[in-house]
């Protein structure tokens, strides 16, 4: 992944070049960044940016940072001026991600930015690092339904566990946005939930027991074409759905039992390689 | 508005980008939506008068204000949810029936959602359409094609209307796309 | 700048129906609400979204062209609409990033 990347520059290059004001400070100063990924879709920045990047964006919302996070980027720049939220500070904080917002439109900073004179970066030798020994690890983690303030910090722990015992960065990927979406799943349609995450050399277990509404047509609510097609209508009160369709796209296995009025167990398996 | 003398030109204040949400009641199943400048708008299940609002979808969106720049008169917009552009899904609407009448001459046309519940909430007036009409196509500065902005109630069904909505949906989806 | 001409430098696809135009500028945003309030007549948009409602943005604003970045597909539905509506799109494998650098060095500020 490193050697594609055409410029290759500091973060300290970058603040000067756009005048970008410093929010949040952490360990990746003075070192090199990978690439630039510009877009304010963050399914996308989740599938093609590349880690170590830097993400710039106009999405001024806690989501920009949590998947900026997921994809291992080094930081976030916000442009047109956007102040961020209290939220994202705080997470960026506790992650070690950057923060810097510039007055520039996306265009400016791109030209900006792809006009600074890139330096080698040092590569470091990922297959180096030391393989542990394996037990099985168990963890259990609440989520309460209505709670949008602490939405996505299961999912945020989750991967921070799968990442200490170090799997490959694509399965961490693929279990965080399936615990992620599990997790607004709960927080949008149940009253409370309990989390599971099991995980071995084989496979990685995640159990969600929800007390709620329960699902009355699983098959209905796994159409892929039903959720995207129609999110612009839903948004302005056209109908209604569920995010399912992301978690099957992402895992292994997906199991779900549900019953109305009472509640769901949704079971995401992950086999390990 | 009043002035009648002044050829307006319209420009955009007072942008604000925020949610548009939409919230059920669990008991009556009725529908709102509303717009919110909040960064973290109020998600909580809460209770008014017969009704406990839940949220169900949001959608990105910005609102904005009109201010004519040679009388500072200025026109607000909180009553306009969404523009749609008019794919002609359906031939028995008053909407595309107009479409048809001006096919050829490039003049694309543009819906104005309120939001709901219909019944209960302001609606944008035709002043303001027209307004916001001259704005774009004062903004678009093309001779050969110009926009007209209707209102959604000439639509006999909203909820059925299949145009394409001017917000932005799953920005904040956390899962990547299927394609590549 | 005429349009033709940045297609050429850049090796752009051509997906629809092509009109040459003059380009005023550059706009890069992935959310409609911004080039419904920010982009300017004559711009070329360059997104990564490829969903049919950027033509509903598109049109409204009158944007001379639509660059869809990294390669994306494009849905059949999109081009379609574009091509009703008179939308011009066309295709890169480059990133959103390193189109803004490409545009601005051949000469688009």
């Amino acid at each position: 992944m490193k050697e594609s990347i055409p410029n290759i520059v500091d973060i300290k290059r970058i603040q000067e070049t756009l005048k970008a004001k410093l929010w949040v400070k952490n360990t990746a100063e003075g070192e090199y960044i990978t690439g630039i990924y510009a877009s304010d879709l963050m399914s996308d920045v989740l599938a093609y940016g590349n880690s170590g990047s830097v993400l710039l964006t106009g999405l001024n919302s806690v989501q920009a940072v949590i998947s900026a996070y997921m994809a291992e980027f080094k930081g976030i720049i916000f442009i047109r001026g956007k102040v961020p939220e209290k939220e994202t500070l705080n997470f960026a904080k506790e992650k070690g991600l950057f923060i810097f917002s510039t007055e520039d439109d996306m265009f400016e900073a791109c030209v900006k930015i792809a006009n600074i004179e890139g330096k080698a970066p040092e590569i470091i030798d990922e297959t180096k690092t030391e393989k542990k020994a394996w037990n099985i690890i168990t963890h259990t983690f609440y989520i309460d339904g209505q709670d949008f303030a602490s939405a996505g910090m299961v999912s945020t722990q989750v991967k921070a566990i799968l990442k200490s015992i170090g799997y490959d960065p694509l399965l961490i990927r693929r279990a965080a946005i399936s615990t992620y979406e599990a997790e607004m799943n709960v927080v949008m349609h149940a009253r409370k939930a309990e989390v599971t995450l099991t995980a071995s050399d084989k496979e990685i277990y995640i159990i969600i027991i929800d007390e709620g509404k329960g699902i009355k047509d699983i098959d209905q609510a796994m159409q892929v074409g039903y959720s995207t097609a129609t999110e612009e209508q839903r948004a302005l009160g056209f109908g209604a759905g569920m995010g399912l369709p992301n978690i099957k796209k992402n895992a292994d296995v997906l199991e779900i039992d549900s019953v109305v009025d009472t509640g769901t167990r949704m079971e995401i398996v992950f086999y390990v390689k | 508005m009043q002035t009648q003398k002044c050829k307006h030109q319209w420009e955009m204040v007072n942008t604000n980008p925020g949610f548009i949400l939409t919230e059920a009641c669990h008991k009556c199943s009725q529908v709102s939506t509303y717009f919110s400048r909040e960064d973290n708008p109020p998600f909580e299940e809460y209770r008014d008068g017969e009704h406990f609002w839940n949220v169900m979808a949001s959608a990105q969106s910005v609102r904005f204000d009109l201010k004519c720049k040679l009388c500072n008169t200025l026109v607000t917009f909180d009553e306009l949810s969404s523009l749609l552009l008019c794919t002609g899904c359906k031939k028995d609407c008053d909407v595309y029936r107009l479409m048809e009448k001006y096919s050829g001459k490039r003049i694309w046309f543009y819906v104005a959602f309120g939001f709901k519940p219909y019944a209960d909430k302001l609606m944008l007036s035709d002043e303001k359409i027209k307004i916001l009409e001259d704005y774009y196509n004062q903004r678009r500065d093309s001779t050969n094609s110009s926009i007209k902005i209707v209102s959604f109630e000439m639509i006999d069904d909203p909820d059925s209307c299949a145009g394409e909505f001017i917000i932005d949906s799953s920005m904040l989806l956390l899962a990547p796309p299927e394609k590549k | 700048m005429k349009l033709n001409e940045i297609i050429e430098k850049l090796s752009l696809k051509v997906l629809t129906n092509l009109e040459d135009k003059d380009i005023t500028g550059v706009y890069i945003s992935d959310m409609l609400s911004d080039v419904m309030s920010k982009a300017g007549a004559g711009n070329i948009w360059v997104t990564i979204q490829s969903h049919k409602n950027i033509i509903a943005a598109a049109n409204l604003i009158d944007i001379a062209a639509i660059i869809i970045s990294q390669g994306t597909d494009i849905p059949e539905e999109t081009i379609e609409l574009a091509n009703r509506y008179n939308v011009v799109l066309l295709g890169s494998d480059d990133s959103t990033f390193v189109l803004g650098g490409k545009l601005y060095q051949i000469g688009i500020a």
